[in-house]
């Protein structure tokens, strides 16, 4: 393998050499060893060789002993180069304070990002890192190491519980972790837990206050459960009232389900339109004709070019339609009446709220009319209807009948 | 004189089965198709065109032609030609 790097630094010529003694001069030179190569002739009187620039001055004395004349026709390699270069100078310079500038420039912060910091106020995290000497315009050589940064900076900022310091580039990234600190519990004002529901209780626990009913008892709405206020009536503390109670709730729910059920699917058979949309005005490139479907589904995507908050006026829309059928199918009044009860159960378990039991489940009536199944049912539900009441003035003592 | 070293040369070409071109001073020629062609103990170049090329031998000329010849490289004792290469032909000394 020729070293073609070392070829192109030491340089060679082209050359055509003019003279009728050219086979001696060929001799000489290989005898002087004088590298020639690519030697032809191209006319009776003139050949044409490729020569090291440092044997073509070794070659002249040759040359003239054998009475031939040379001519360059082509110059390569790196001496030339720099022949050039020197020429164009100003070029040069600026090419290579473009390089140094870069470099120069690349060793330095330009940017300080501040990830994870979200108790932390970042101005915080920002300021802690401009005193541990990350800001930007810093000088990366000057800073010290990111794992005695990040130590430091952990100094500095006891709220986070870790913090990583990572020079990316020109970027210097500071990812805070935060200690996660349980939120202390919000101080309760006196309160009692009062009914929110009629019902009848069915479970009863308190934390803190005293329970004002039994299991089984039925309660009205607004009746304290569980009450704030502790001790007789000479010695009283007020606190707030904890516990969960659960109770019995009655509901109807009317539900009516047809007993026809129209169901669409996709046929599998599709067609893509493309429009240029100019302002208001849409324009189908393609396809020339377009399908229409009766029943379709249509999804519309738009592509609009541009840059950040300018845009351009054409807007390329793609539209898929997709073809739909229609089927009715008749169904049985079982499944009607199962489907009601579905829904009743949904309905129901969304008004009882989070946590709800169906405990029991009535059909009270069922009505075939107008080609659709009434049904109402009956439920009984097992749902926490315990509610706040803050104690605001001193309240009466509460007594077991209610307030 | 001369004539008792040429019989001792092959002599030993003969007994020891030395390379012939080693020992007799002739040319040791490569070719490869008609394309290229290695040329080694040869002793310069007489005439070079671009159909032609006539080099000396210790005893005799080699004369290649073909058409559009170039030498690739050339070396006291060696040649690297490339081109068609049309005929060789060895002019023996008289």
């Amino acid at each position: 393998m020729r070293n073609l790097m070392k070829e192109w630094l030491k340089g060679h010529i082209t050359i055509t050499i003019r003279g009728k003694r050219f086979e001696r001069l060929l001799n000489l030179a290989v005898r002087e060893g004088i590298q020639l190569w690519n030697i032809r002739r191209i006319a009776p009187d003139i050949g044409k060789c490729d020569i090291w620039i440092r044997d073509y001055f070794r070659l002249r004395p040759l040359l003239r002993q054998t009475g031939c004349r040379s001519h360059v026709e082509r110059r390569e390699g790196l001496p030339f180069w720099l022949i050039r270069l020197r020429m164009r100078a100003g070029f040069t310079l600026g090419a290579v304070l473009f390089l140094v500038g870069l470099y120069m420039m690349s060793t330095f912060v330009w940017r300080v990002e501040i990830r994870g910091a979200q108790q932390i106020p970042a101005y915080q995290v920002q300021q802690a890192a401009e005193k541990v000497g990350i800001k930007e315009g810093a000088w990366k050589a000057k800073l010290k190491e990111t794992k005695v940064l990040q130590r430091e900076l952990l100094n500095l900022l006891p709220q986070a519980s870790w913090i990583g310091v990572e020079l990316n580039g020109t970027k210097a990234i500071i990812q805070v972790v935060e200690r996660q600190t349980q939120e202390p519990e919000k101080p309760l004002g006196p309160r009692n837990l009062i009914a929110k529901k009629r019902a009848v209780v069915h479970s009863i626990v308190a934390e803190a206050g005293k329970s004002m009913v039994r299991v089984n008892q039925f309660v009205d709405k607004g009746q304290v459960l569980i009450s704030g206020v502790l001790g007789n009536e000479t010695r009283q503390a007020l606190v707030a009232a904890r516990g969960k109670v659960e109770g019995e709730v009655w509901y109807v729910s009317n539900v009516s389900v047809p007993t026809t059920r129209t169901q669409y699917h996709l046929t599998g058979q599709q067609q893509e339109l493309y429009y240029l949309v100019l302002g208001s005005y849409a324009v189908r490139l393609w396809p020339f004709e377009a399908q229409s479907y009766a029943q379709s589904r249509t999804t519309e995507e738009r592509y609009q070019a541009g840059y950040a908050q300018y845009a351009l006026p054409i807007v390329w829309k793609k539209v898929i339609q997709q073809e739909m059928a229609v089927e009715k199918k008749e169904i049985g009044r079982d499944e009607a009446v199962e489907t009601a009860k579905r829904f009743a159960r949904m309905d129901v378990l969304s008004r009882a709220g989070k946590g709800a039991i169906i405990q029991d489940e009535k059909v009270l009536h069922v009505k075939t009319e107008n080609g659709k199944v009434y049904l109402s049912i009956h439920y009984s539900v097992i749902e926490d209807i315990a509610a706040e009441q803050p104690i605001v003035a001193r309240p009466p003592v509460p007594h077991p009948s209610g307030n | 004189m001369k004539r008792w070293s040429r019989r001792l040369r092959h002599l030993a070409v003969g007994i020891l089965d030395l390379p012939q071109d080693v020992v007799l001073e002739v040319p040791r020629i490569t070719m490869i198709g008609h394309l290229q062609m290695y040329i080694e103990n040869h002793r310069g170049v007489l005439h070079f065109t671009d159909q032609e090329l006539r080099l000396l031998l210790t005893n005799g000329q080699l004369l290649v032609n073909g058409e559009q010849l170039v030498i690739r490289a050339i070396l006291p004792e060696e040649v690297l030609l490339e081109g068609k290469i049309g005929g060789v032909k060895f002019l023996q000394k008289p």
